[in-house]
């Protein structure tokens, strides 16, 4: 095998392959990222049977033939290369990159063994490309980062007609973001749904947030379910979590009368400052009332802080408590510049019901009801 | 300090604010000598000391009385015997005292986990978790004076305030069998009238610096300007002592251990071979651990069971859960889980039992959703009619036939330094 390649397409090709696999793997072959290249180019993939990551580039083949070196060194070569063409080439069980007066061999690892790269399916649907990664950062973070409970590390995907919804949770929050979803010609009645790793809908949201449209697709086969995201020649596929996502949608209330519509900025701002003196995990006291609202950090014996900002109530005076961090990863989502904050009731009176964030394109006017943030307050303690 | 035979004794006895003095400091009177008069109650209202008569003897402790004839601890007991000449003199009997001290700190462990035992008669206890389950400061100090008193027959004192300095003069204030709460806005009103010896850190030495410079009392610490204390003291001495004068203490109640567990288990007196009556045992033990995690406002993430066979090899397996708990059923049914791994197939069963672990205080984090919700609120409503009608009152069904094979059951809160967790 040999080829020229450009450097930075080579560089970025590699740092795409490359970004998904784990840190740590059992299988050392898995580190690797798999070069072929033949007549068209080359194709650059890794695969850890859960991720893969494929993308295609234009390069000058001499001879074609295809190698696996590790993954991560090579990246890093690549990424440190002189500005002049990348030069590849196989020598017995090495392989060496040249590049200016710079030269690397590597090792190279065994091809047979490495598994082979799951093919995707039809095409299930498009969504915009700016929009989706968007939708992307908005709904994971509420989603649970302990391996624990797999079903909730995960987002789950629904396809419904022409829309798209994005569902995360982590028992304390939960997050949805509507989207539109281009089904094609195949448009299908029945709810199709994907819940994928929220770390790799994270990297793909990164990864082709620019691309225009991506093409999504969502495949079960022998028993393993898979979904696809492409766009300009790149390509990543994810395993499914298997297991039922739950039931999160029935918990957002239909229709809310008390809320309060409070300056997005404003309200972050006064909770960081509030939240400085809240030791860990404790939870920061948001009075609603006619003149305002009020952000009290106390329960803390070495230090206490409150302030008031704008707030314009319907209904009736309430008080929540919130952990700052909660509430901060819903305000930053809305992406509005004023956001309605709706309080629901439960049956049981001592149990605060849940705290709804939604955007307000201004003071008087709702936004699109596209994205929403529902948190559980905690208990108010005397 | 202040002198120690009780005669400037200050003590609360009416309603106060204690909303804002979260930190009780628990001293027990005279402890060695309460524990000697224990066991001679002839001897009560004499002086009484304890330590050793040979040579160079001190005094390890002093009763109340005889501390009026001017007696105190570490004071060489021949001196204590000049000035209080028919002092009765008991030799120390550490191996008790030590056993009364683990009884009196368990109690103040089931109030709260945060406990800071500063020697084996005294402790701090940060009580801000344990309100909603045991009442205020104030109310809760007054508890654990009558346990301390009902369960082990000696007396304590208690301080309660919002710093640990604070609470710590405050004990020493009320004593003996007294308690004094200082509200967090009456502190310095309290503070500044007491002695610059009050003041910690404040020995021999730097008592005659303070009144070389005209210093007397904790207020005229607080009223000196920064720099000229700073030159009577140093930087570091300064800041702290004018820190303490304004009543201010960062330190937390630190319980000196990284991790706690909350467990229960039981040794039969015959080995055990029935599954069902294992399970039985092991919703028995998993309640207890749930009342005990409740009572101290507590959830633990992973449950651990533990077996021991007949042949004493002992197994433990632990499960980590999705949310931390604090209900039986959820721990029962984790432990109980493993336990179908473990025994079974005529193994037979010396000892089991079951702990949680990975505390943290409940209520921290409130869900959306919780699987236990259903079987919390019966466990909840289980508590409310124990605190009234006593313990057992109302038990799960199964464990209403008494067990024959139970002799003896260890309750165990300790140190889960990683161990036997495979």
């Amino acid at each position: 095998m040999k080829f020229q390649v450009n450097r930075d397409v080579f560089s970025e090709a590699v740092s795409f392959a490359v970004k998904l696999l784990p840190q740590r793997t059992t299988l050392p072959i898995l580190s690797g990222v798999l070069i072929q290249a033949n007549a068209d180019g080359l194709v650059l993939s890794s695969f850890d049977y859960e991720v893969s990551s494929q993308t295609e580039i234009q390069a000058d083949v001499e001879e074609q033939g295809t190698v696996l070196v590790s993954g991560r060194l090579l990246a890093e070569i690549a990424g440190r290369l002189p500005n002049a063409p990348v030069r590849v080439a196989t020598e017995e069980s090495r392989i060496s990159v040249s590049c200016g007066s710079a030269s690397f061999t590597l090792l190279s690892m065994p091809v047979e063994e490495y598994p082979s790269i799951p093919e995707i399916g039809a095409q299930s649907g498009v969504v915009p490309a700016e929009e989706f990664a968007a939708a992307v950062a908005q709904v994971a973070v509420a989603a649970s980062r302990d391996d624990v409970t797999p079903v909730i590390t995960g987002v789950q995907l629904e396809v419904r007609e022409n829309n798209l919804s994005l569902v995360a949770t982590d028992r304390y929050r939960v997050a949805v973001r509507e989207l539109d979803w281009d089904g094609g010609t195949v448009a299908s009645e029945e709810t199709v749904t994907a819940l994928v790793p929220a770390r790799t809908l994270q990297e793909v949201g990164k990864t082709f947030g620019h691309s225009g449209t991506i093409s999504v697709s969502i495949t079960s086969r022998d028993d393993r379910e898979l979904i696809a995201f492409s766009a300009e020649k790149k390509t990543v596929t994810s395993l499914l979590i298997k297991g039922n996502f739950p039931p999160v949608r029935r918990l957002f209330p239909e229709t809310v009368e008390n809320y309060a519509v409070v300056n997005t900025a404003e309200l972050i701002e006064a909770t960081r400052r509030v939240a400085l003196v809240l030791e860990r995990e404790a939870a920061l006291r948001y009075s609603f009332t006619t003149d305002g609202l009020t952000l009290e950090a106390i329960g803390s014996e070495q230090a206490q802080a409150s302030e008031s900002i704008d707030a314009i109530l319907t209904g009736d005076d309430t008080v929540v408590s919130l952990k700052p961090q909660f509430l901060l990863d819903g305000l930053g989502a809305v992406h509005s510049e004023f956001v309605r904050v709706s309080f629901t009731k439960t049956e049981n009176p001592n149990k605060p019901g849940p705290v709804l964030i939604t955007s307000q394109s201004s003071r008087e006017q709702a936004g699109a009801d596209s994205y929403r943030y529902l948190l559980q307050p905690n208990l108010l303690l005397r | 300090m202040s002198k120690q035979d009780g005669s400037s004794r200050q003590v609360t006895t009416g309603p106060v604010d204690d909303s804002a003095t979260p930190i009780l400091h628990v001293d027990m009177d005279a402890f060695f000598v309460s524990v000697e008069l224990l066991k001679r109650p002839d001897l009560r209202g004499k002086p009484v000391l304890v330590g050793g008569t040979a040579g160079r003897g001190v005094v390890s402790a002093a009763s109340y009385e005889a501390r009026r004839y001017g007696v105190n601890s570490a004071m060489p007991m021949s001196l204590a015997l000049q000035r209080c000449p028919n002092a009765v003199v008991l030799r120390g009997d550490y191996t008790s005292y030590a056993e009364y001290s683990r009884r009196v700190m368990t109690i103040f462990e089931e109030v709260t986990p945060l406990v800071e035992k500063l020697s084996i008669d005294e402790a701090f206890l940060d009580v801000s978790g344990a309100r909603r389950l045991h009442g205020s400061p104030a109310e809760i100090a007054w508890t654990l004076r009558q346990r301390v008193h009902r369960e082990t027959g000696l007396t304590c004192s208690v301080g309660v305030a919002a710093t640990k300095f604070v609470a710590k003069v405050a004990s020493s204030r009320s004593k003996p069998d007294g308690m004094l709460v200082v509200p967090a806005d009456r502190t310095l009103e309290f503070l500044h009238p007491l002695p610059v010896s009050a003041l910690w850190g404040v020995g021999r030495v730097t008592e005659e610096s303070l009144t070389r410079i005209g210093l007397r009392t904790v207020g005229d610490v607080a009223a000196m300007p920064a720099e000229a204390l700073e030159r009577a003291l140093g930087p570091a001495l300064a800041a702290k002592l004018s820190h303490l004068a304004m009543g201010v203490d960062a330190r937390d109640v630190v319980t000196g251990r990284e991790e706690k567990s909350i467990g229960h288990e039981v040794t039969f007196g015959y080995d055990l071979t029935d599954l069902e009556q294992l399970r039985r045992e092991l919703l028995r033990l998993s309640d207890d651990v749930a009342v005990r995690l409740r009572r101290a406002g507590l959830v633990g993430r992973t449950v651990v069971l533990k077996l021991r066979y007949g042949d004493f090899r002992t197994v433990t397996r632990s499960r980590t859960l999705g949310e931390p708990t604090d209900v039986a059923r959820r721990i029962y049914d984790e432990a109980s889980a493993a336990l179908g791994e473990l025994a079974g197939d005529g193994a037979r069963i010396r000892l089991i039992g079951v702990r949680a672990e990975q505390l943290r205080p409940s209520g921290s984090g409130a869900m959306l959703w919780d699987p236990d919700e259903e079987w919390r609120e019966a466990e909840r409503t289980i508590d409310e009619v124990t605190a009234r009608f006593g313990r057992g009152s109302v038990r799960p069904a199964a464990l209403v036939r008494p067990s024959a094979a139970r002799v003896e059951s260890t309750r165990r809160k300790n140190a889960s330094g990683g161990g036997a967790t495979p």
